[in-house]
């Protein structure tokens, strides 16, 4: 079995060293073996479509079946960078506040690494007040106003735990299933994997706020070792939502219109001259771009949404935000994007200024993204998307119950150091249990004590949900078969609805 | 066979010799690496191979697979199928006892097959790609009727060179067995293709050559050239002009994995460009091969290797480096040592090595440790993941250079003998150069009251202490150190053999302002012989809070003529020196003595997981280290170019066909081992590789000519239906390649046509426009600075290279990030690459100036087109497009007519006509049509 996926994975390579992005506009390759039926494709004779159409099967874009049958059709990744502290958020710990100010006691610190702790810190207490809400009766604090009013429709994932303590290499291990530079992201993946479910949008779109790119930069939604179309496409709230998908200045779209049509026609007496099937593609794209220049902009435009909407997310019309984010992910979404991805940095909460201080910014930090993650939870639900969206939230790492003491010192704010062993995670909507909440970490929220779930294992899950088998979805490349969550991860199918 | 002069008796001769073997009166010998190694791999290996060893038994090695397994049996006896439980196995009809378990049994041919095999004493072969290279006899050409001179063969007239032989052979029998020209005359599989228009092949072997089209004098020169050889006085001129060394400079760049940047979080700033500068010459230069990879791999350990050598050893230091608070360098380091150890594999041996870091490689004859007895060739380089990305080579200019030359005079003046001269000066300039030896201070330890700050330099306050351990101090009478603090009045005192040992020397540190900032100083130390562990302590009462930081120390020994316990006046220049702030490159520089690592094997992979000592080897499946050689990185270099190398030769020859016709002989450029797909033209990629080494003495441009002088490169590009139906991807070369351009040759040639190109050779990486917003790495200030000038229009391999947010264009046509090497780019074709050649800034620009040329060149629209496809594509563009584009150009200048603020705005300038405007649409429309951005 194992040989022959191998196998079809060295002729998928084989055939994807050539052509790429087919696609399934009328006039694209996808469908050249229809449009000898559907007559879509008015300028070529049926023979050369289906010589064509037989040259090109590879996988491109055009959707595909996954392994078996998924409950979850596409995916909204939300991914607070810096990390958010689960222990101000969703991980209730009464004894820590006990230990409030005291010094760490020493068997915590045996045989411990941190990123900036250093010497004997002290501990610190949940700054939030927590309570019980919903059905449910999951644990928020009140740094989440509004999450605490779905969480009957959300699973919580507390006992994650990861291998690395610094952002890049956590943000990479998250979202590659490696730590080092140079893997496919998860929307890469999964585009792979099933192909985009429109015509005219990329199948993996990035959005980003919170002012920075996250610290693994570009490459936490590269494509790695798979081929370039499946990489994620920051579409972007100032400048070009794509790069270069305005015209240039003095060339509107009636000109651009005909200049695309004097492409597409030379290239056809071109492709009749000397038949090489790549330039059909060529004509595709061409005609694909044109679209494009007309959709990205489309469904990157808020101004057709109703008020009420705007203000369910809490979004200012002119102003990029991660409000605003939340909801163009919706639009994707509607729009058949595969995997939307959102990066929000700012969420790195040291303790060594007000931005970074677990009782301001942090707050601050919450109060900017809880109102537009709840909306975006109830809007896909009105909607009906949420049976078939997942939406999962988490950062890539979580914090420590121990208040940072950068070099020994002091710090001016409060602040959490970078942890590894225990975070919290959660996910909703397509495949996963609704008001449920999994896995426990000890009294002080330091260790996972019950139902561990590492990146991988999440990962695992969210290829599951999607239909697909993690441990055999895999590319072969530089000789061996490479996975998303390389040789480990399991399915925590305690979480499946 | 070739004395029957009668045509009919060969005829009947050549059928019955192939009846013969129809009925097998010649026995078939089952060919192992062909015919049972797949079957193996396909269906037994998964298991029994290198990675897993169900029930102990493996089929990877011969001697593993001929020993019984769990069950005691004989598995495989050799000359007696039916003895062999491995054949029992593979027939029973239990599902659970059954081989492959789980899986679809073999069938009746494969199981007869491997009874054939083992009946005739199951022999075991070496995959093709291990063995060693030997020169193949060249087939012959024609069928056997036209050798015989009874029939005309078109073959022999189109065959220009040896290649031709292979290729013409292959492209007759097609995807089965070379036939040498004994078949029965039937019709070939295919037939080549005759030789490209003029014009075609010299804008092919231009951007293939140079990445350039031609200029106009090569085009001129060219076309004028009437005689038989014009086209390799053509091919000369390419191979000699500067624009050839940027172009493979280019493709060498994705597997040295160069960048501008170190990488990783913050992503800061690196500059390297001077090994990019060294590439450039080197292709030019025509350095050959076996020399350009021992630079690369080992110029530091050359005897009085040169700054050109040391610069090249930047190949290795491209790898990525971690500045990020909190992390190990210990880590980073590893990490950059295991990427170097898989990049040497894949780059020149073509053979994926990393799978054998965790365990034995599954299909490849190659077992665990050999992994680690390879990373000790490596493993003793300086370079530790500091920030300050030692060792550099330091540029010295002025003043400084003075000094320098004033200190290696006095040592040749005050050294007593010629050796004492040479090891002097030697250990003068390694030290004034790269500032090596040297300790690193991330490796003192035994800290009280310090700390690494930032997890980079050593940092201690006051009542605080730490030690340097195990450092030879025989003949050592001076220390150099580099550091500084804020605080007031700190002192250092440094003792031997405890924090309350006896005292060596008590320092004042230099008050630099702040922790991170250092000077170098120079102080005498007592004598003292034998290793010994230093204890450094900080007394630093004023400011106890203050930290005092520590970069690195040296032990040195006084220069011949100085008084060991005395500074004088060669000391303060030296230390003039090391203050200094030259230009600095990455280098290799190896760690001797004290600095000397041990190399252990890392337990499944795990590098905190230490297991047996090795010593630097390499594997036992290729030829042995020659015993002369040293067990070094430059011993490693020359055995992997030496004449036994089954693999340096064929990877490279490879890669070059690959460049040229878009696909390798071996398709997977990356992986020539058993799981690499099979050579096409296995014979061909041999006679090459010999040629390449024996004939050629390994010059690159003697291989790239002989491969661009064949027919086979020189063929037409164009596809008839048959090839379409049977060699959709020609693999046989029955047509000339027809590729879209690379990501730096669209960017290249629409500069390079639109007269804006540059050709500013060397120097540091520039930044032409690109859109705002790309670059927003945390924690790292630097930015975009757009070049200014004709570095605005530098070629694409001089762009700055970004690890975490490349140039956004280059990366749109498929140009990896090159955070690790990669070995092959695989082409796409997507909608967001005719975003950028319609719309970037750039590519309206260069139609811009096409336009301008548009203007000069003719009277009509159509004479104008003309004019610019000519000069884009140099021939001319058929009459039924230059409608199209005529038509075009005549509904855009009407438009522009009636809008004429529009025209102003898409050529920036307010004097701008409608002429202009439809001209500069018409230019981009021209440089995106698909004949443009083909290599045809």
């Amino acid at each position: 079995m194992k040989n022959l996926f191998n196998e079809l994975n060295q002729a998928a390579l084989q055939r994807e060293t050539r052509r790429h992005f087919l696609h399934t506009c009328t006039t694209g390759l996808g469908a050249m073996a229809l449009s000898s039926v559907l007559g879509s494709c008015g300028f070529f004779d049926k023979n050369e479509a289906t010589t064509a159409a037989n040259q090109t099967g590879g996988p491109g874009t055009a959707p595909r079946m996954p392994q078996f049958s998924p409950k979850a059709k596409r995916v909204i990744y939300i991914h607070m960078a810096g990390s958010p502290s689960q222990l101000e958020l969703f991980d209730y710990k009464p004894e820590l506040v006990k230990y409030h100010g005291k010094d760490c006691p020493q068997e915590f610190l045996e045989g411990k690494k941190f990123a900036f702790i250093r010497g004997v810190p002290k501990m610190l207490g949940p700054q939030g007040k927590f309570a019980q809400y919903g059905q449910s009766g999951a644990w928020v604090s009140d740094y989440l106003p509004h999450l605490q009013t779905v969480v009957d429709d959300v699973t919580f994932i507390k006992a994650m735990h990861t291998d690395q303590f610094n952002h890049a290499p956590a943000q990479l291990l998250m979202h590659t299933g490696s730590a080092r530079l140079g893997r496919p992201s998860i929307g890469s993946w999964v585009t792979y994997g099933l192909g985009t479910e429109n015509d005219n949008l990329p199948g993996f779109i990035v959005l980003a706020s919170g002012g920075k790119q996250p610290d693994a930069g570009k490459s936490i939604w590269g494509s790695g070792f798979l081929p370039t179309v499946y990489q994620g496409v920051q579409c972007r709230t100032e400048g070009d939502p794509v790069l270069f998908v305005s015209d240039p200045s003095g060339m509107n779209r009636d000109i651009r219109k005909q200049t695309i049509n004097a492409i597409t026609e030379i290239n056809r007496q071109e492709y009749e001259q000397v038949k090489d099937p790549e330039i059909l593609t060529r004509i595709s794209q061409y005609e694909l771009a044109f679209k494009m220049q007309m959709s990205v902009p489309e469904a990157m435009d808020i101004k057709g949404e109703p008020q009420y909407i705007l203000d369910m997310y809490g979004v200012i019309p002119e102003e990029g935000s991660f409000a605003r984010n939340c909801l163009l992910s919706r639009r994707l979404i509607e729009r058949g994007v595969r995997f939307v991805q959102l990066f929000d940095w700012g969420w790195d909460t040291h303790g060594t200024s007000a931005d970074g201080a677990i009782d301001i910014g942090l707050k601050h930090k919450c109060k900017t993204s809880d109102q537009a993650v709840t909306a975006l939870l109830t809007d896909l639900k009105q909607r009906g998307l949420l049976d078939d969206t997942l939406v999962v939230w988490g950062g890539e790492f979580g914090r420590t119950p121990m208040q940072e003491n950068r070099d020994g010192q002091t710090l001016p704010f409060m602040g959490r150091d970078h942890h590894l062993d225990a975070f919290t995670v959660w996910m909703a909507g397509g495949g996963v249990k609704q008001g449920f909440s999994y896995g426990e970490t000890d009294e002080i929220g330091y260790y996972g004590v019950k139902d561990k779930v590492h990146v991988h294992d999440l990962q695992a899950t969210i290829l599951h949900l999607l239909g697909f088998d993690h441990s055999t979805m895999t590319y072969q490349f530089q000789g061996r078969p490479f996975r998303l969550t390389d040789v480990h991860g399991k399915v925590v199918t305690p979480v499946l609805a | 066979m070739r004395s029957k002069t009668i045509a009919l008796s060969g005829l009947i001769a050549v059928l019955g010799l192939s009846s013969f073997s129809l009925l097998g009166v010649f026995d078939e010998k089952v060919d192992f690496n062909t015919e049972i190694k797949p079957l193996l791999n396909k269906h037994c290996v998964t298991c029994h191979g290198g990675v897993k060893k169900a029930a102990d038994y493996s089929l990877l090695f011969k001697h593993e697979a001929l020993k019984p397994g769990k069950s005691g049996k004989p598995s495989i006896v050799p000359g007696n199928a039916d003895a062999s439980e491995f054949i029992r196995r593979l027939t029973l009809d239990d599902p659970e006892e059954r081989m492959p378990k789980n899986g679809h049994p073999l069938n009746d041919n494969e199981i007869n097959l491997l009874r054939q095999w083992i009946d005739q004493g199951a022999q075991w072969g070496d995959h093709w790609a291990y063995t060693r290279v030997e020169r193949p006899a060249l087939p012959k050409p024609g069928t056997f009727w036209s050798r015989l001179g009874i029939t005309r063969s078109d073959e022999t007239t189109w065959i220009k060179n040896s290649i031709d032989y292979f290729v013409v052979d292959k492209l007759r029998s097609g995807p089965g067995e070379t036939t040498n020209g004994l078949s029965l005359p039937q019709k070939s599989f295919l037939h080549p293709s005759p030789e490209a228009d003029k014009t075609t092949l010299l804008r092919r072997v231009s951007l293939d050559l140079t990445g350039l089209p031609p200029t106009e004098k090569q085009i001129a020169d060219f076309l004028a050239d009437k005689s038989p050889n014009a086209y390799e006085t053509l091919v000369d001129s390419l191979l000699a002009s500067p624009a050839y060394g940027e172009k493979w400079t280019g493709m060498w760049l994705d597997l040295a994995r160069y960048a501008d940047t170190k990488g990783y979080e913050r992503d800061p700033g690196r500059k390297i460009w001077r090994y990019r500068d060294w590439l450039i010459k080197a292709f030019n230069q025509d350095k050959p091969y076996d020399q350009f990879v021992i630079d690369q791999l080992a110029g530091d350990l050359l005897p009085q290797s040169t700054d050109d050598q040391l610069i090249a050893t930047g190949f290795h230091r491209n790898t990525m480096t971690n500045d990020e608070g909190g992390t190990q360098d210990e880590e980073f380091r590893t990490a950059a040592l295991i990427d170097r150890v898989n990049t040497t594999w894949d780059v020149f041996q073509g053979t994926t090595f990393g799978c054998v870091q965790c365990h034995n490689h599954p299909y490849d004859p190659f077992v665990n440790d050999e992994y680690y007895k390879y990373m000790a060739f490596f493993n003793n380089t300086r370079d530790e993941d500091v920030t300050s990305d030692t060792p550099k080579l330091r540029f010295y200019t002025g003043d400084d250079s003075l000094k320098v030359l004033q200190l290696t005079q006095w040592v040749k003046q005050h050294a007593t003998t010629p050796q004492q001269a040479r090891a002097s000066t030697h250990q003068l300039m390694n030290f004034v150069r790269v500032i090596e030896p040297k300790v690193n201070s991330h490796d003192f330890d035994e800290y009280i009251n310090a700390s690494l700050l930032d997890a980079k330099y050593f940092g201690v306050q006051h009542g605080g202490s730490a030690r340097i351990k195990n450092v030879t101090l025989t003949n050592k009478n001076r220390l150099i150190i580099a550091w500084g603090t804020k605080a007031e009045n700190a002192v250092i005192t440094l003792r031997d053999g405890g924090v309350t040992g006896p005292v060596l020397l008590t320092l004042p540190v230099p008050k630099t302002g702040n922790a991170w900032k250092d000077t170098t100083q120079i102080f005498t130390l007592p004598e003292l012989s034998g290793r010994h562990n230093l204890y450094l302590s900080l007394n630093s009462p004023k400011n106890p809070k203050d930290w005092t930081m520590i970069k690195w120390v040296s032990f040195q020994s006084a220069l011949p003529g100085q008084s060991p316990n005395k500074l004088d006046a060669v000391d303060a220049d030296l230390a003039a020196v090391l203050n200094a702030t030259p230009d600095e490159t990455p280098v290799f520089w190896e760690g001797t003595g004290d600095l000397h690592r041990k190399t252990q094997v890392f337990e499944r992979g795990n590098w905190l997981v230490k297991g047996q000592e090795v010593k630097p080897d390499v594997p036992n499946s290729l030829p042995p280290m020659p015993k002369n050689y040293p067990r070094n990185r430059l011993g490693l270099a020359r055995w992997m170019v030496s004449r036994e190398h089954p693999l340096t030769a064929r990877v490279l020859v490879n890669r070059l066909w690959e460049q040229l016709f878009g696909q390798g002989i071996v398709e997977t450029v990356e992986d020539m081992g058993t799981q690499g797909i099979a050579p096409t033209h296995h014979e061909l990629l041999d006679y090459l590789s010999v040629e390449f080494m024996e004939t050629d003495k390994w010059s690159v441009k003697k291989l790239l000519k002989r491969i661009v002088l064949s027919a086979t490169y020189r063929q037409r590009s164009d596809v008839t239906p048959e090839m379409l139906e049977k060699d959709p991807y020609n693999k046989y070369f029955a047509r000339g390649p027809r590729v879209r351009l690379a990501a730096e040759q669209v960017r290249d040639q629409a500069l390079a046509v639109s007269g804006l190109l540059s050709t500013k050779l060397y120097g540091p990486s520039v930044m032409p426009p690109q859109p705002d917003g790309i670059w927003q790495s945390p924690y790292n200030g630097e930015s975009w600075k757009p070049s200014q000038g004709e570095d605005r229009y530098r070629r694409a391999l001089y762009t700055y290279w970004k690890r975490t947010a490349p140039y956004p264009s280059m990366v749109t046509f498929d140009s990896p990030s090159r955070e690790f090497c990669q070995v092959r780019r695989l082409r796409t074709n997507t909608p967001l690459q005719a975003l950028v050649t319609l719309n970037d800034p750039v590519y309206v620009e260069a139609a811009q100036q096409v336009a301008c040329y548009m203007l000069a060149h003719g009277q009509t629209p159509e004479q104008r087109i003309q004019a610019a496809f000519r000069r884009i594509m140099l021939r001319d563009l058929a009459p039924r497009r230059v409608t199209v584009l005529a038509r075009l150009y005549r509904t855009t200048e009407n438009h522009y007519r009636q809008h004429p603020d529009e025209a102003r705005k898409l050529l920036a300038r307010t004097d701008a006509t409608p002429q202009e405007a439809a001209l500069t649409v018409t230019a981009n429309t021209m440089l995106n049509l698909d004949e443009v951005i083909t290599k045809e």
